[in-house]
């Protein structure tokens, strides 16, 4: 398949089924759902197909296409089969550099290289519809689509306007493809956009009792972020000679481009705001406080989706765009950065010692596992006088930590979110103090959700292990003081969620109210939990299996910025 | 690797996979059968745990060089460590981190142990659980809302599965070969135990137990990760062995950080006075030994004064041994091999060094999860809690596994640990083993007095590690692990017996009713106090295997403090407490087994164990007396000695010389030295107990409640735990909520308020907008089209309906125009 | 005397006062038609009298014969609304016919 083609299609496979719903009768509910069934489904495969055409050894962005005829630069074709040069290889005798592309014993420069395809939009303001992947995207659109497709059978239940949920539903999941694929500033703003529209929509209608607030709060939360990002995307568009492509815009940050570069000042204002914008997604203390409000209201597959794919976004965007566009700036926050990861680390999880709510206390955890994020990709300790990076191995750990702490909360927190919709939809409540003895109602549901709390909890073995430890692990070469901040986290991580498991499942009797609907978990929640829990474990036991997406390019990240230093 | 080692590593995976295995398939298996009155569960795990006995068993006769460990002198030789990785974790950079395995002498001991111990255990528990074998199981100790007993189904199954993952846990901890693998398996035994001892669910005391111990622990943890990040940030690597990343050649952790030959030559004059303070005044025959003529040699040598820098070879095999340090004392240098070869950074052009503090961070960081795990003073508290468990868990936890693991780890990583850290450990020890002891005299629950046997006993291997008894402490670990397992379980019998009733004094005279589990227990008990004929017969001394290994503990201190006169407390309080502790277990065993029976009702219902339960017990006692024959020149200290850390040998010195802080850890030599008078002194001490509690529980010379009578004050105080866990209430867990509701607090007030605050004033700025809007421009607005529609009215006027009016107007119009044309265009 | 050109304007202007004076004083409509008839025959006269005398040629003919068709025209639809008029308010007194006055 054309890759124009296929990521055209990733992104907009959920928009023609939400189409495609509008063509049902009203009351076909039943057939409503399976149609955005397929229609996610359809699009699960494909991200498949995606990492199937995802080639691990080269770390830039992907597809690699190359000029038709020498002299005209508009037309490419994709390279099929090709390797990135390294050092010192020797093609057909001439020596090659490391980054030439050699295809089909042709070698390539750069210049005749296009990455990521790229197809025109709005001529006049130089906007581009670009897409691509690499080993940071194509993980976040695997999980994006996964949670998705696992969100939809959670969703189930739903019976309120359901051709209104699943065309929302789908129109933000095509959202979120976009922000993870798109290379160009402009439709990645855009996308941010799309997949915020449909969020309020879904908080606000499907929501809680105080879904109004949330949704409100959620909304205008993200849109003082939205409009920092574009003040700063204007920023570096018409101090990069008006450009919205990413990738280009990485090397003027970069100092890569001749002529051209964005001035201390510019870089470190630029950062400021796109950190901000993302912090909030993250979020991060103290832009945090609608995450508990929004999860706290949103039905259960909406807070899947948040807490699984949405916050990412943030990470996402961190990595994406600030550090690569903005190297000084993020090099002169680096120390902030940490701090605040930490203090939410530690914040968070006190928090979420204090809660009642149990969606609430899953909320903060949140708050308190993406810290690590933050913290791990900041970790990045330079020598002031030379501006060279010390220890960068462990930078490249945390990042990888980092990226890897994305992935496993995108499992463990839907998954957790999950439970606690499982149990609430039988007893319509979620009083911690009103809970007890479901281990012995439900045994079934208590085993797995217990599993999938550890994961949380950061049990080695399951997926939050990994990416914690990692990170706590490459902070103490940047600060020993944050490190240990970090590391204490630990203690109330499992102070907390070992706290809410004796509350919820342990104990002889349920104290709350509803105890006759108490009943087993059906086939689809069953089969829901079940696939989370063992992508916990797999991702807990092999984390090999995604260190080894992401490693070429993490190290390219790394290495570029470390060099833009220097 | 040779054919023999590779079929080691499989024996060994394979006996460390198969509870994993046995896991999966009980768990799923058992919560699907139909009934739950199958024992197919358990016949699962219990063919797992032998099979694993059964192919450790085989990789320690194989491994092992039979002739090295039976023939005389130093037993380095018994068998070469084996080492290899089985899977990356991830990979970054020169930053390796996977899952290893290392396999010495200590490694195939310690899986021998683990599974054999085990393996008793879940036959036991055969027996044990078997109330758990229905379909309506009532639990007794719950009390329901209504009044009732909680009834449930039996989880026979459940207990069996979790145990399989603790064993398999446990054995992945012992097989790690790096710190970092330990780590994870040192969690993944925290949760087993979480599990194992909220095993009832349903009692809010087990899993308020169960929460307790495993949030001690990662307290523990917490040091521990920050030892990890010490050791990742400075070393680079967490490997225990020396490897090879991309054909390069990368030093393990314990060649990086081996120590050279001690060459100060202060020190070396502190030393022979020491040494000669020894021959002086405990040691007259000291001229026999041809170590003390070659390390007179040595201090000739080092008379001779080495140049700075220069790095004495390693031309005899028990030097002192010191750190690699500079000359400021500030820095550890790092070595890639043994010889003492230093590794140069080929950016910097430095000698690769770690900060000396940052070495015992790291050392003290590591045994503080060491502390947690092994219920070590201050986080004690959690290990009398998890009582709460069912009786074969608690054997389990308190023998092989989980409490052996903090040992064991302290063990493993000795080469890492300063002399200051050993000090520390040494001290920890000592203030444990004194504590536990005394809760242990007034303790009546018959598993508490165990729990807190447990913990002093924990403190004795710590106290042997700490003070240079490297093989001593761990000695201890391998002979105590099985004594205590047999009380455990001997206990267990007890209460099943007595119809889950625990407290001693409604017990006694039980040994008529059960005597096979009255004279296991009785073996235990003399195991543990270190009883012993003093004399010996063939060559060896009648002695059960705890009076061994305490002797070579005491030994050790009793070396260490001849050595370092300051530390005198680490001999006498151990020293003390060995009389303690054969108080409180001759009382246990007076208490429970002796005298007349003190209820009636207990003492009716009480009957002797089936034979699923009693065999372990024989088993066991059989292990209790024999495992440690010979002492010190027995197969199993050799086997132990063969895993030895180099410096251990020959003593080592700290890098600080004169002051508080200047640490002398004595040789083997000097241990061997003080052996035949610290047995002595522990004998004493142990006889003496023993009869004082026979005088006091046997024949009661004295009553017991006299003297609670006098001392209530103490006696309160020891009930009550020394107050730990009041003060750790008080210190740490209401902090903790305040702190948890402040921050609630300050979400809700503070961000949200800024939040509701700000959102306020946009609305009110808006209300303002509104009011400019509805008065000022929609004024303006309507004031045009009113004088617009006010001038139309007026002007309708002119409408009359009239045809000749308006031809009239007409006709004046157009002469109007004519006149203005004339008028405005004369010409 | 010579007939010139101004003769034919005087009695052309004639006409039309009058026509005007008469749509002015009348009350009945048939007279005000009268009176319009006079006025565009006022016209006519005027513009046969300039194609006459100056350098239109038949155009002033050509123009005043559409005018008499236009009044022709003109004096059908009229009488139509008189009769109209009269069949509604049985008077053709415009003053009657008021009822567009503001």
């Amino acid at each position: 398949m054309d890759s124009t083609t296929l990521l055209s299609l990733i992104i907009f496979t959920p928009t023609v089924g939400a189409l495609f719903l509008w063509a049902f009768d009203r009351k076909a509910e039943e057939s409503m759902r399976y149609c955005a069934l397929v229609f996610t489904t359809i699009t699960f495969v494909l991200t498949l197909f995606l990492l199937g055409e995802f080639d691990r050894d080269d770390p830039g962005i992907q597809p690699v296409l190359v000029q038709v005829n020498e002299s005209d630069a508009t037309e490419y074709e994709r390279l099929e089969a090709y390797h990135v040069a390294t050092e010192g290889e020797v093609l057909d005798g001439v020596k090659l550099t490391a980054g030439q592309i050699v295809s089909d014993g042709k070698a390539y420069d750069e210049s005749q290289i296009q990455r990521g395809v790229v197809h025109r939009w709005i001529g006049q303001w130089n906007i581009n519809y670009t897409l691509g992947y690499d080993g940071i995207s194509v993980p976040l659109v695997l999980l994006t689509s996964f949670v998705s497709l696992l969100s939809l059978l959670a969703a189930w239940n739903i019976k309120k306007h359901v051709r209104g949920f699943l065309i929302l539903f789908l129109l933000l999941e095509s959202g979120m493809l976009g922000v993870f694929l798109s290379l160009d500033f402009f439709l990645f703003y855009v996308f941010w956009e799309v997949m915020l529209l449909p969020m309020y929509f879904l908080i606000g209608i499907w929501g809680g009792p105080r879904k109004e607030y949330a949704a409100i709060k959620f909304f205008l939360y993200t849109l003082v972020g939205s409009v920092l990002m574009l003040i700063a995307m204007l920023m570096v568009y018409y101090d990069s000679g008006q450009s919205f492509d990413l990738q280009y815009l990485a090397r003027v940050g970069q100092g890569l481009e001749d002529g051209l570069s964005f001035s201390p000042t510019v870089q470190m204002a630029a950062f400021i705001l796109l950190f901000i914008g993302f912090a909030i997604k993250v979020p991060i203390f103290p832009f945090h406080t609608w995450l508990p409000d929004a999860h706290v209201e949103a039905p259960t597959p909406i807070s899947m989706i948040l807490a699984g794919v949405l916050l990412k976004m943030g990470g996402y965007g961190i990595l994406r765009i600030a550090f690569p566009l903005c190297p000084e700036g993020a090099a002169a926050a680096a120390w902030w950065l940490a701090l605040i990861g930490a203090v939410s680390i530690i914040y968070g999880a006190f928090a979420a010692m204090a809660q009642t709510d149990f969606k609430r206390l899953v909320a903060y955890s949140s708050v308190s596992h993406m810290g690590y994020v933050l913290l791990g990709i900041a970790v990045w300790k330079i020598n002031e006088d030379t501006g060279a990076t010390i220890g960068s191995e462990y930078w490249l750990m945390g990042m990888n930590g980092a990226m890897f702490q994305m992935l496993a909360h995108g499992v463990s927190s839907a998954g957790m979110f999950f439970m606690v919709g499982v149990i609430y939809d039988r007893v319509h409540h979620r009083d911690l103090n009103q809970f007890g003895g479901l281990m012995g109602l439900m045994p079934f549901y208590s085993g797995l959700a217990v599993g999938i709390f550890f994961a949380g909890l950061g049990l080695p073995g399951l997926c939050g292990f990994i990416g914690e430890v990692f990170v706590v692990l490459s902070t103490w070469n940047f600060s020993k003081p944050l490190a240990i901040v970090a590391a204490a986290g630990v203690i109330l991580t499992a102070g907390y969620i070992l706290w809410a498991i004796q509350r919820v499942f342990l104990g002889p009797e349920y104290k709350g109210p509803h105890k006759e609907d108490i009943t087993p978990m059906n086939g689809r929640e069953a089969s829901i939990a079940v696939v989370l829990l063992v992508f916990a474990i797999v991702l807990g036991v092999y984390p090999e299996s995604m260190f080894g997406l992401m490693r070429g390019s993490m190290k390219l990240l790394v290495d570029s910025l470390e060099i833009a230093m220097r | 690797m040779t054919a023999e080692e590779s079929l080691i590593v499989k024996l060994l995976t394979a006996a460390w996979l198969l509870p994993l295995l046995g896991f999966a398939v009980e768990v799923f298996g058992g919560y699907w059968q139909k009934s739950r009155k199958s024992k197919a569960a358990a016949l699962m795990a219990v063919a797992c745990i032998g099979c694993g006995f059964v192919a450790s068993a085989s990789a320690l006769c194989l491994g092992i060089e039979w002739s090295a460990l039976l023939g005389e002198g130093t037993k380095h030789d018994v068998m070469e460590p084996i080492s290899g990785t089985f899977y990356l974790l991830g990979e970054f950079g020169p930053l390796v981190l996977s899952l290893d395995y290392y396999i010495d002498s200590l490694t195939l001991l310690m899986f021998t142990m683990v599974t054999l111990i085990a393996t008793c255990i879940h036959v036991f528990a055969l027996g044990y659980m078997s109330d758990e074998l229905t379909d309506d199981h009532v639990d007794h100790e719950v009390h329901l809302s209504d009044g009732g007993h909680f009834h449930r189904p039996g989880r026979f199954y459940r207990f069996f599965s979790f145990m399989s993952l603790f064993c398999f846990s446990m054995l992945g901890l012992v097989l790690a070969g790096n710190i970092f693998q330990v780590f994870v398996f040192w969690e993944l035994v925290g949760i087993c135990s979480y599990l194992l001892i909220g095993f009832y669910v349903e009692r809010k005391s087990a899993s308020t137990a169960a929460n307790k111990a495993f949030i001690v622990n990662r307290v523990g943890d917490f040091g521990f990760i920050i030892g990890l990040m010490v050791i990742w940030t400075s070393f680079g690597t967490f490997r225990f062995f020396d490897h090879e990343i991309d054909t390069k050649p990368v030093p393990g952790l314990f060649t990086m950080i081996s120590r050279v030959e001690a060459e100060d030559a202060h020190h070396d004059e502190k030393h022979k006075s020491s040494a000669e303070h020894e021959k002086d005044e405990e040691h007259p025959e000291g001229e026999e030994h041809p170590e003390g003529e070659e390390h007179h040699n040595g201090e000739e040598k080092a008379e001779e004064s080495h140049p700075a820098g220069e790095h004495a070879t390693a031309e005899h095999h028990a030097h002192t041994m010191q750190l690699d340090v500079d000359d400021a004392r500030s820095v550890v240098f790092l070595h890639k091999d043994n010889k003492g070869t230093r590794i140069a950074d080929p950016v910097t052009e430095t000698e690769k060094s770690i900060p000396y503090w940052l070495l015992i961070v790291a050392g003290v960081g590591v045994f503080a999860g060491c502390i947690g795990k092994s219920a070590q003073f201050p986080l004690q508290t959690w290990l009398p809690d998890a009582m709460e468990g069912p009786t074969p868990v608690s054997a389990l936890v308190h023998s092989a596994t989980m409490v052996a693991a903090g040992v064991y780890l302290a063990g493993r990583f000795y080469p890492m640990f300063a002399p200051e850290v050993l000090l520390v450990i040494a001290y920890i020890g000592c203030i444990t083993l004194f504590v536990a002891a005394t809760i242990a005299i007034v303790a009546t629950d018959i598993k508490r007095v165990l729990a807190y046997s447990t913990i002093s006993q924990l403190g004795y291997m710590m106290l042997g590690i700490g003070v240079g008894g490297w093989a001593a402490g761990l000695f201890h670990l391998i002979t105590h692990a099985f004594f205590k397992s047999l009380m455990f379980l001997a206990s267990g019998s007890v209460i099943v017996g007595c119809h889950h009733e625990q407290e001693m004094p409604k017990m006694g005279g039980l040994w008529r009713k059960m005597p096979v589990t009255a004279f296991t227990m009785l073996v235990g008990v003399i195991a543990i106090c270190g009883l012993a004929i003093p004399f010996s017969i063939f060559g060896a001394k009648i002695a059960f295997s705890g009076y061994h290994s305490k002797d070579a503990i005491v030994a050790s201190s009793l070396a260490f403090m001849n050595a370092n006169q300051i530390h005198f407390l680490l001999f006498f309080v151990p020293l003390v407490t060995a009389g303690i502790t054969a108080f409180y277990m001759f009382r246990l065993w007076f208490y429970t087994f002796a005298g007349t029976p003190r209820d009636k009702k207990v003492y009716d219902h009480a009957r002797e164990s089936p034979l699923v339960m009693t065999i372990p017990l024989i088993v066991l006692s059989f292990f209790a007396i024999f495992v440690a024959v010979g002492g010190e020149v027995g197969p199993l200290y050799g086997l132990l000695q063969g895993s030895e850390p180099v410096h251990v040998d020959g003593g080592a010195v700290s890098v600080a010389t004169e002051g508080a802080t200047a640490i002398t850890m004595p040789s083997r030599h000097a241990i061997h030295d003080v052996h035949g008078q610290a047995g002595w002194y522990a004998l004493i001490a142990a006889v003496s107990g023993a009869v004082f509690a026979y005088l006091l529980y046997g024949i009661r010379v004295i009553d017991p409640a006299d003297i609670k009578r006098n001392f209530s004050g103490v006696h309160t105080f020891l009930v009550e735990k020394w107050r730990f866990d009041d003060l750790y209430e008080v210190m740490f867990i209401k902090p903790v909520h305040v702190i948890a509701r402040w921050c609630t607090g300050f979400d809700r007030g503070y961000i949200d308020g800024l939040l509701h605050w700000l959102s306020r004033k946009t609305v009110d700025v808006s209300n303002w907008d509104r009011k400019f809007d509805e008065n000022v421009i929609d004024g303006l607005v309507n004031w045009i089209g009113k004088v617009v529609y006010k001038s139309g009215r007026s002007l309708r006027h002119l409408q009359t309906g009239l045809i000749r009016q308006y031809v009239m107007f007409i006709a004046l119009g157009v002469l109007a125009l004519f006149v203005l044309l004339f008028v405005m265009f004369p010409a | 005397m010579d007939i010139g050109l101004n003769h034919y304007l005087v009695v052309g202007a004639v006409l039309f006062v009058c026509g005007i004076i008469c749509m002015a004083t009348k009350r009945n409509a048939i007279g005000i038609l009268m009176g319009v008839e006079l006025v565009l025959n006022g016209a006519n006269i005027n513009f046969v009298a300039f194609s006459r005398y100056t350098a239109l040629g038949l155009d002033g003919q050509i123009v005043s014969l559409f005018v008499i068709v236009l009044a022709a025209a003109e004096a059908a639809v009229a009488l139509a609304i008189a009769l109209n008029f009269y069949n509604n308010h049985l008077t053709i007194d415009v003053d009657r016919g008021d009822e567009l006055a503001g």
